[in-house]
């Protein structure tokens, strides 16, 4: 077995663990950190590798919560079956939308997103069936180690799809779509086809992570499942660990996280302020991502802040 | 149909402000390809200085906004030349993601400083209203409408006429060629800011006089910012003043007929479907 791959499943089954070892409260902030991490590495797939900023990644969580919400309040029906007519109603979402917005570009495409996903919030509070403005609540089920197993399983089948991107045919037509579109499509790459896979491949994972997390709270609302700063979040999270890497947005997640974590238990306005300041840092000194500072900081040392200065500046 | 007709007028006043509040994103958008998300917050800290000009030395709000919009525009251009000039040749999310973090700073220092208490600014005409046949026209509004326009009309004959503002226009078609031509990037990258910050800033302080400034409002400018920009195009200050007409009218119209949820399905709703028709706004040039 090669390195990496030992590596990879040690820190699962050292993940796996949690549960066993940690306290109730490691187990929530995990739950958190985990489907945070899938929410990234599922942005990842649309963001960092096709190079298209979606804001609309958090319409799929919200899609997916109400898949499982309705399902489950409405119908009586069990949870695997709500998860599944959640990735259903993603799924739909995504090709029908899919092909006329991705026709856009840059801004254009993040602002189309930005407001389908305000429209999403509009459209569900006044639906019967989706509770309206009240939201829905589902039956408790106090199984924290279940939801946080849940959470591990998806976010390590999310890496591995990722992973797959990364050294796949589909995965490197991603890439030259993202480096220059036309030039792909003149290579042969059929964009629609391509784009549309990986949004689609996106919000599945945005959906299921929607699900899950809908569970585990047992009440949403409109507001809550399709808020947009958690989009926000994943994008920060995905590009401060490295767009485009296989475990960049995973570090990311769980290291912002952790800053968020111990930031919220201190004085909030202080911390908001250090927050900020921490990000146009990091877009400053690190503008690839703790993945790329990983790998050069050792060749390069200090002068490599000052390099990424000197690559983007005017 | 007085009913309607006062609808109307509230939804044309209303977007003759929400212009003036685009008009500074735009400007951004178009010059330097930064999609500002403090724009709002920049917004928000105008409405504070010029409560401040008018609470603490009785600057009345009309009169003081060349203040406030100097203050402002000499914040913006610290802002680009210290900070956003060192990204701006960086890819996409690494823009967005600077100005989401000086938003975030924004807010919470405006939380810092001014509390978080709802402030209204409150001239003595605030209350005074103008009949117009039967329509009702309040005073601050209308005056706030005049402003916002003159303010949109004076940024068109500047970016046609002066020499800086031909600069600026020559730098959104082609910067190498700018270049060549004798422009100091630096500067006006920082000058286009500062002058788009700096309208901000005004509009902010016309936004006091008709509606409630706290440090979170930022969030929800910036949004409709956003959506009156593309609508209206990013070539023409005129272009985002029919933007905002657009969407002031659905907006008020929207909220009479179909409720006060539609309201945001109503603006959005057109301007997704602008985006998709006609991706360079309706009144930008096709590709």
């Amino acid at each position: 077995m090669t390195r990496p791959l030992v590596f990879a499943i040690a820190a699962l089954v050292v993940l796996a663990a949690v549960p066993w070892m940690g306290s109730d409260v490691l187990l929530q902030f995990g739950i958190n950190a985990l489907l945070l991490a899938v929410l990234a590495q599922g942005w990842n797939i649309i963001g960092g590798f096709c190079g298209y900023a979606s804001f609309g990644n958090s319409t799929f969580y919200g899609l997916g919560s109400y898949g499982v919400a309705i399902a489950m309040v409405q119908w009586d029906l069990p949870f695997a079956v709500g998860l599944a007519f959640g990735v259903v109603l993603a799924v739909m979402f995504a090709l029908m939308l899919g092909v006329p917005v991705l026709r856009l570009k840059g801004h254009y495409f993040a602002i189309a997103t930005l407001a389908l996903a305000l429209v999403m919030t509009a459209i569900v509070s006044n639906i019967g069936i989706a509770g309206q403005n009240i939201g829905l609540v589902m039956p408790p089920l106090n199984n924290d180690a279940l939801f946080y197993e849940m959470a591990l399983a998806l976010l390590a089948a999310a890496t591995g799809t990722v992973l797959w991107l990364s050294r796949s045919r589909f995965g490197f037509g991603l890439i030259a779509i993202r480096e220059n579109e036309e030039a792909a499509a003149v290579m042969g790459v059929n964009t629609t086809l391509y784009k549309v896979t990986a949004f689609t491949l996106s919000g599945v994972f945005s959906a299921l992570a929607g699900g899950i997390h809908a569970y585990w709270i047992t009440f949403l609302d409109p507001d809550s499942a399709f808020d947009i700063s958690l989009n926000v979040k994943m994008i920060i999270m995905a590009v401060f660990g490295g767009p485009g890497t296989v475990l960049g947005p995973v570090v990311g997640a769980f290291v912002l996280s952790g800053v968020f974590e111990v930031l919220a238990s201190k004085l909030t306005t202080v911390a908001g302020i250090f927050f900020g300041v921490v990000v146009v840092a990091a877009v400053i000194l690190m503008p690839r991502g703790l993945a790329d500072l990983f790998y050069r900081f050792r060749t390069s040392g200090w002068r490599y802040f000052a390099e990424n200065i000197r690559a983007y500046r005017l | 149909m007085d009913l309607l007709a006062q609808v109307l007028v509230n939804g044309i006043l209303l977007g003759g402000l929400y212009a003036i509040m685009a008009q500074g994103l735009a400007l951004v958008w178009g010059v330097l390809n930064i999609v500002n998300l403090a724009h709002g917050a920049f917004i928000m800290l105008g409405a504070y200085l010029s409560w401040h000009l008018y609470q603490y030395l009785g600057i009345d709000p009309f009169l003081g906004l060349p203040i406030t919009a100097v203050v402002m525009f000499a914040v913006g251009y610290a802002v680009q030349r210290g900070l956003l000039n060192l990204v701006v040749r960086a890819p996409m999310f690494n823009t967005l993601l600077m100005t989401f973090g000086l938003e975030v700073v924004l807010t919470y220092l405006a939380q810092f400083a001014f509390s978080a208490d709802f402030r209204t600014i409150n001239p003595p005409y605030a209350g005074s209203n103008v009949a117009l046949g039967p329509v009702v026209v309040p005073m601050a509004r209308l005056m706030a409408f005049g402003a916002a326009l003159a303010l949109s009309i004076g940024m068109w004959l500047f970016l046609l006429h002066s020499r800086l503002g031909r600069a600026i226009r020559a730098t959104a078609q082609n910067l190498v060629a700018a270049r060549l031509y004798g422009v100091e990037p630096r500067h006006l990258y920082a000058m286009t800011f500062g002058i788009g910050i700096g309208i901000a800033g005004a509009a902010g302080g016309l936004y006091g006089t008709i509606s409630q400034i706290n440090p979170y409002i930022g969030g929800a400018l910036t949004a409709k910012s956003f959506a009156i920009s593309i609508i209206g195009g990013l070539d023409n200050p005129l272009g985002v003043v029919v933007g905002g007409l657009i969407l002031g009218i659905i907006e008020s119209l929207a909220l009479l007929y179909v409720g006060a949820t539609f309201g945001d399905v109503a603006s959005f709703g057109v301007l997704v479907a602008v985006l998709i028709a006609r991706p360079n706004g309706l009144l930008g040039r096709t590709a």
